[in-house]
């Protein structure tokens, strides 16, 4: 029976295989080429027909985005934002997320639809205020003129991602506590937040990927050399004439690695923030 | 005996008034207490994101000039609004941007439940596959751009050597409009579809397993079953993924700016690039606020087309 079954499933499992064959290579293939391409010689990058495997492999490229292109500056300007945005945002969005969850606050829904539609504007839709305000106060080129807005365009997210997480919590734990006498921070801080790790761990994997991807406020707030983060050093990486890809992969490769290791040890995390509600991309 | 007994009916009224009372106000304070916990976050995100979206109206509505290190605001205007709409560029940006969104998305849309559908049927291996297929969506954009134009790059990029080695010839891919158009698609297909087969896959292992087994014994086909039962249970999902995708593609800024620049010419110019470069390139920040508003309306006009998915949202939480 069993065996029969087997193989009349056996060209639709192949069928299954195939397509999965298909999406694989098509996801992965440019990824390869992305680190092929880092690991060649920098003369190789234009050779035509390309190498297809380096060879021989050369580290010349990473050597060169961090001693002539100042890689290491734009890593330490990403780093720096990126975590003091991640915390600003985990902390005050857990306590305005429990606040909507557990607090009987009016018009709660009002303000869960307004920061939906205010975490899906486009940047550009703030931009021209945003320069002007932040160039008349002096603002341009620092590191809290990207620590503000990274905050304030992820806390809408973050806090629709952790009120969902609270709601779905047991609620008898934070009532021993309130008999218990515990005050509502002492409760939000010593019962809530434990046990809400998993969905700070979601809300803090997409902030700190949505930080670290951000281009265009970068671009436009922060273009002095000095406070560059990484998707902006690595486009304005050579002349719109001399595009040295090799060296552009090799930063690309160190600018991959963080979040991508972020997104494999949390990937559960990230599912469940991707279904938990809103969706961002 | 009888004095305690109606000395205990006189007093639970009482004490179940002061009981309430006491509820109200212990009501009344914890609900001060969620406002001083959600106030910080409001404050930050309004001055941040509403403030600014608001001022972006009124400086497009005005005639604006840039001083040594601040700006000033002439008078109310709506010479702003109409440049726009005798300015061919941001007619052309526009209708670009809605071209672009719809294809792309609806693209991302098919090829992503097709992937979710195969994954689902996948027996092992689906955790690192998950990862695999979130590693294009955490890459930053400006990457996978840079990654693109190598691949697309008109003398020797890997593309045409495929081309040419299937015999059909050496096209050009960003040097014209229309394979440039492509190209930019093809990039943001392979950036998003993998992110829209998650969100979908995710949604049909938590459907309802005992409906598919009764249309397995009513012996419904796999393409009939499809239609029939995964899609229409699937269409909340879809219909997130869809909106939060045309939303964002809205505002598309990063793939053009890098792959393309907005060329050749202005065929891949996006609202989102042309507002940047009235600003940045050609410090006109009252026509390019005014381009920023056109896209802001764009996003406006789709979330509120949409308004019944954002309620669910609410309410699925709760």
């Amino acid at each position: 029976m069993e065996r029969k079954k087997k193989t009349g499933f056996a060209r639709y499992i192949n069928l299954v295989n195939l397509g999965v064959f298909v999406v694989v290579t098509s996801v992965s293939l440019p990824i390869y080429w992305l680190v092929i391409s880092s690991l060649k010689q920098p003369v190789a990058i234009g050779a035509s027909p390309p190498q297809y495997i380096p060879s021989p492999f050369s580290f010349a490229n990473y050597q060169q985005a961090f001693s002539q292109y100042g890689f290491s500056q734009y890593f330490i300007n990403s780093m720096i934002v990126t975590v003091a945005a991640t915390i600003l945002v985990l902390g005050l969005g857990s306590l305005a997320g429990y606040g909507l969850a557990r607090l009987p606050m009016r018009g709660k829904t009002t303000i869960m639809l307004t920061l939906l539609v205010i975490s899906l504007f486009p940047g550009i839709a703030v931009i021209p205020p945003l320069y002007l305000m932040m160039r008349t106060i002096g603002w341009l080129n620092s590191y809290q003129a990207l620590i503000v807005p990274y905050t304030a365009f992820n806390l809408p997210f973050a806090i629709w991602i952790l009120r969902n997480y609270f709601l779905g919590l047991p609620k008898e734990m934070e009532e021993t506590g309130r008999i218990d006498g515990a005050s509502p921070l002492r409760i939000y801080w010593s019962i809530i937040l434990p046990q809400a790790l998993p969905g700070l761990f979601t809300a803090g994997v997409f902030t700190f990927t949505a930080c670290w991807t951000e281009f265009l406020m970068a671009l436009t707030l922060n273009n002095s050399n000095s406070f560059r983060t990484i998707p902006v050093g690595i486009a304005l990486f050579g002349t719109p004439f001399n595009i040295p890809y090799g060296t552009i992969f090799a930063a690309s490769v160190v600018a991959v690695v963080p979040i991508g290791i972020l997104v494999f040890v949390f990937r559960k995390s990230v599912v469940s923030g991707l279904t938990s509600g809103a969706v961002k991309g | 005996m009888v004095a305690t007994e109606t000395k205990v009916t006189e007093a639970t009224p009482t004490s179940k008034a002061a009981s309430k009372k006491l509820r109200d106000r212990n009501q009344i304070l914890l609900a001060r207490l969620g406002w001083r916990f959600t106030t910080p976050s409001l404050l930050v995100v309004g001055l941040v994101t509403i403030f600014p979206i608001s001022f972006s109206v009124i400086l497009s509505l005005s005639n604006v000039t840039l001083s040594g290190n601040g700006f000033s605001l002439g008078g109310f205007t709506f010479n702003n609004f109409s440049i726009l709409i005798h300015s061919s560029e941001w007619r052309y940006a526009l209708a670009f941007t809605i071209f672009y969104t719809i294809v792309s998305v609806l693209v991302e849309v098919i090829l992503g439940t097709m992937i979710a559908l195969l994954m689902e049927r996948l027996s092992g291996g689906r955790g690192p596959m998950m990862a695999l297929l979130l590693l294009p969506w955490s890459i930053i954009t400006v990457i996978s751009a840079e990654l693109w134009q190598y691949i697309f790059q008109g003398s020797y990029g890997v593309m045409q050597q495929i081309f040419s080695a299937v015999g059909l010839g050496k096209p050009v891919f960003l040097g014209s409009p229309t394979p440039a158009i492509i190209s930019m698609m093809i990039a943001d297909i392979w950036k998003t579809t993998p992110f829209v087969a998650v969100i979908v896959l995710a949604g049909l292992v938590m459907l309802p397993g005992d409906v598919f087994e009764a249309a397995a014994v009513d012996g419904c086909s796999g393409w009939v079953m499809f239609w029939k039962i995964t899609f229409p249970l699937l269409r909340p999902t879809i219909a997130i993924a869809v909106l939060f995708r045309i939303l964002q593609a809205f505002g598309i800024f990063d793939l053009p700016f890098v792959l393309t620049g907005g060329g050749p010419g202005t065929s891949t110019t996006s609202l989102a690039i042309l507002g940047y470069k009235a600003m940045f390139q050609n410090l006109q920040f009252g026509p390019g606020s005014a381009v920023a508003v056109s896209a802001t309306g764009l996003v406006l006009i789709g979330c509120l087309s949409f308004l019944k998915v954002f309620k669910s949202q609410v309410n699925s939480g709760e």
